[in-house]
């Protein structure tokens, strides 16, 4: 992926001149980077823009706060942003741990810059693509939060493909009353189609159909 | 061995008492005209009495100023009288006498004559006498295994001379009869009790059997033998009568009278004659062999008479015996066994020595490597930082470079930052090298010789084989080094351990390791130097060139840094550690570790500005 104008990649790293490096060759590709001295640091400029784009470039060994103490932290806030681990000579068994815990990749000093590159790359696409998905599925959860729990018994059997007359045998009411529901449930959740509503239902929740 | 002793002592006592009796009789003591005469009564008593009133009657009519008694007594009552001095003169049958002759000083003045044909030294013999017609037995030595009649077995005549041919024979008279039959006196019970068939044979004097005319038609005589001038038959050699003989305390003018009257005796007259003392010898000779009599001894000193007298004794000192072999085995077992023990505890503790001294230095060379491991672990981390951010800036100059957004301000900013690292980089390495230094702060004034002594003891304390060291100190007695003494103590040793590896495996006398400490000249002047000297295999060429770098060796389990650190040692004190280019022709190489002399203390230190700048 192309350094996109609003990824930011966050670089966290005690050791000021090698973060200075890190900043210097990922600013030579046009990433935009913002220089974290540590886990801390990171955590109170988050607080300000939470949801921004981009990846984590990140020590693992780092005296008050590890690198993986933080992974844990953004794992627990729901908000887990990809993370490339940079670890150091003989700390293969944290990065193991690391990636167990849903780390996008590390590297181990020394790398080569394109290795680095090419990490940062991925993981901010495969970022982007984790937001989208959210996205569509806080819309549609959005959307469907909109009807009533009568409605929403309504919509599952339509969505799953039953006639008016079906559903209201299902639900023991009459087909007049189906009828008004599933014009109800069309209008608040903005589809024109029950294979519409299907989607939808699906975006927001995978197993919604089972 | 008396068949009747009881019967024998009071026959004794009576006969005693009978002499006791007599009015005559008067003591020894207040009588000094008493002549007193003992007589063996052995043939009984109407025998002995009447047969020995010829003597009495003669010494009475001899010796009118005296009053003779004849003491009538058996063989034990006439030594005991002969012993107590109660009796003046004997009469005995030849064996008795040549017992009391042995015994108590008895000596023969005359000897019974028994008249022609019979001469009074070939007078006493015996006849074994057996049924006439009796065809089984015909010498004596068919005897064996019989039953044989005897009056007693200690008369003379009538059983000791017999005993002598029956003994040459090889016949034990007690032993190889099947029945020794005692009948007692008379004699003619012996001719009872063969003719009653209660015996096979029986010992009489010989000429009894020739005295009557049955006897003689009765029986024949076994083993006769041909005697000139013996009228009788005899089974055995001959014997001289019976003798009379003085004692000890016999007053010698009465010995004369006594002879000289009883040889005035004529067998015409009285019945009786006395020859002169006839030869006992052939009595002797006959003691001897039987070793009996005086001669017992010959018998009694035998192992088996003493194992039966002794046995008590014996069995004792055998068990003593057996329990001080007893004894001395065990100690001698368990003194085996300790020093076994000992031996076994001496080989496991040497193997346990050994061991913990291969322990000691596989665990020395761990250590080194270990510390060396964290050395490179620190080394490769620190260094990995600067060296990262240098790649990431000059990596990143050259995308810039190829994507055109290299400005100056990035130029300027990466060159700068990589100076810095570069910078920072050789900081590290420094700071490593300082490491090395950090104790040499540490300086104490020490003789060169102290510490070569010293390092030598710990290097031979070190090794199990440690090869010989010699020393050679040519240096002044006050010659001082200022130094930290551990660490100049740790050269010597890894020069003396690198001497030590290189002579590994070749002979004795080339494993010997050679220290020598002088003072340098020229370059080194103002320097002690300490050579060690090894006769091993040597250096080539590159690997002289090569022995202080870090990381090189020549040993398949080394680690390169010993010579590396013992020469930063020896520049931190100012010093030098070189390799003689020049092994003087011989095998092996020389290690020299030289270092400043110190001022004596009375001298003001010295500015040493010019050495650190050699450096």
């Amino acid at each position: 992926m192309l350094p996109t104008d609003e990824a930011v990649i966050h670089v966290v790293d005690d050791d000021a001149a090698f973060r200075r490096s890190l900043v210097f060759l990922l600013e030579s590709v046009g990433w935009r980077v913002a220089s974290h001295a540590s886990a801390e640091d990171f955590l109170a400029t988050q607080a300000n823009s939470p949801d921004a784009p981009g990846c984590l470039v990140l020590d693992i060994r780092m005296p008050t706060m590890s690198g993986l103490e933080l992974q844990e932290r953004l794992r627990a806030g729901g908000a887990l942003p990809p993370i490339v681990f940079i670890t150091g000579h003989g700390d293969v068994e944290l990065a193991v741990q690391a990636m167990k815990h849903g780390a996008f990749d590390f590297l181990q000093k020394p790398f080569k810059d394109q290795a680095l590159l090419d990490a940062v790359a991925t993981a901010v696409r495969r970022g982007a693509e984790d937001r989208s998905r959210h996205a569509q599925r806080d819309e549609a959860k959005a959307r469907l939060a909109r009807l009533s729990p009568r409605e929403l018994e309504v919509a599952r059997l339509v969505a799953q493909g039953l006639p008016n007359k079906l559903v209201a045998r299902e639900l023991d009411i009459s087909e007049k009353t189906v009828h008004v529901h599933r014009q109800h449930v069309m209008d608040k959740a903005e589809v024109g189609s029950a294979a519409e509503l299907a989607r939808l239902m699906l975006r927001a929740d995978p197993a919604a159909l089972d | 061995m008396p068949a009747y002793p009881g019967v024998r002592r009071l026959l004794g006592a009576v006969l005693f008492l009978l002499a006791a009796l007599a009015p005559a009789r008067a003591t020894p003591a207040d009588d000094a005209a008493a002549v007193r005469i003992g007589v063996l009564a052995f043939l009984g008593t109407e025998a002995a009495i009447g047969e020995w009133s010829p003597v009495l009657r003669r010494l009475q009519a001899a010796l009118p100023g005296h009053t003779v008694s004849l003491v009538q007594l058996d063989h034990r009552g006439l030594r005991d009288a002969a012993a107590a001095g109660e009796i003046d003169f004997l009469i005995t049958n030849p064996g008795h006498y040549v017992e009391l002759e042995a015994e108590l000083g008895a000596s023969r003045i005359l000897t019974l004559d028994p008249g022609p044909p019979r001469a009074p030294e070939r007078s006493i013999g015996s006849a074994v006498i057996v049924k006439a017609g009796n065809g089984a037995l015909r010498t004596l030595a068919d005897l064996r295994g019989r039953r044989v009649a005897v009056v007693s077995t200690e008369g003379f005549g009538g059983f000791q001379t017999i005993w002598r041919e029956l003994a040459a024979q090889g016949i034990d008279p007690q032993r190889d009869f099947a029945e020794l039959k005692v009948v007692g006196l008379p004699m003619t019970g012996v001719f009872e009790a063969v003719a009653r068939g209660e015996a096979d044979a029986g010992i009489v004097r010989s000429c009894l059997l020739e005295s009557r005319a049955e006897w003689r038609t009765a029986f024949t005589v076994l083993g006769a033998r041909s005697e000139p001038d013996f009228p009788c038959a005899t089974s055995t050699r001959l014997y001289p009568d019976w003798p009379l003989a003085t004692l000890r305390h016999t007053p010698p003018a009465l010995a004369k009278e006594v002879t000289l009257a009883l040889l005035a005796m004529s067998a015409a007259r009285d019945g009786m004659e006395w020859a002169v003392p006839a030869d006992y010898q052939a009595v002797h000779e006959m003691f001897r062999e039987l070793q009996i009599g005086p001669y017992a001894y010959l018998r009694e000193p035998t192992l088996m008479v003493l194992a039966e007298r002794y046995w008590r004794w014996i069995a004792a000192f055998a068990l003593l015996l057996a329990a001080w072999i007893l004894y001395t085995v065990r100690v001698e077992h368990l003194v085996h066994a300790r020093t076994a023990e000992l031996r076994a505890a001496l080989a496991a503790r040497e193997a346990l020595e050994l061991r913990i001294r291969a322990n000691q230095e596989q665990a020395d060379h761990l250590a080194r490597l270990s510390v060396l491991g964290e050395l490179s672990g620190t080394l490769a981390h620190e260094l990995n930082q600067p060296l990262a951010t240098i790649a990431n800036y000059a990596h990143s100059l050259i995308r810039r470079s190829d994507n055109g957004r290299l400005t100056d301000d990035a130029v300027r900013e990466a060159s700068g930052e990589i100076a810095g690292q570069a910078d920072r980089a050789a900081g590290i390495l420094g700071r490593i090298r300082g490491f090395a230094k950090k104790r040499a702060a540490v300086r104490e004034r020490v003789a060169p010789g102290a510490l070569v002594v010293e390092a030598v003891a710990l290097f031979r304390g070190m090794l199990a084989n440690a090869p010989e060291v010699s020393v050679d100190d040519t240096l002044p007695a006050d010659a001082i080094v200022e130094v930290d003494p551990l660490q100049i103590q740790q050269v010597l040793l890894n020069l003396l351990k690198n001497g030590y590896d290189a002579a590994r495996g070749l002979p004795p006398e080339r494993q010997r390791l050679t220290v020598r400490i002088d003072e340098g000249k020229g370059d080194s002047a103002g320097h002690a130097r300490i050579a060690v000297r090894d006769h091993g295999s040597g250096l080539d060429a590159t690997a002289r060139e090569r022995l202080f770098e870090p990381f090189f060796t020549t040993k398949a389990d080394g680690l390169g840094l010993g010579l590396s650190i013992c020469r930063t040692i020896a520049e931190a004190h100012r010093g030098r550690l070189t390799v003689d280019e020049d092994a003087g022709g011989e095998p092996g190489c020389e290690f020299i570790l030289s270092l400043p002399l110190a001022p004596s203390a009375s001298e003001p230190p010295e500015c040493r500005s010019d050495h650190a700048a050699d450096r």
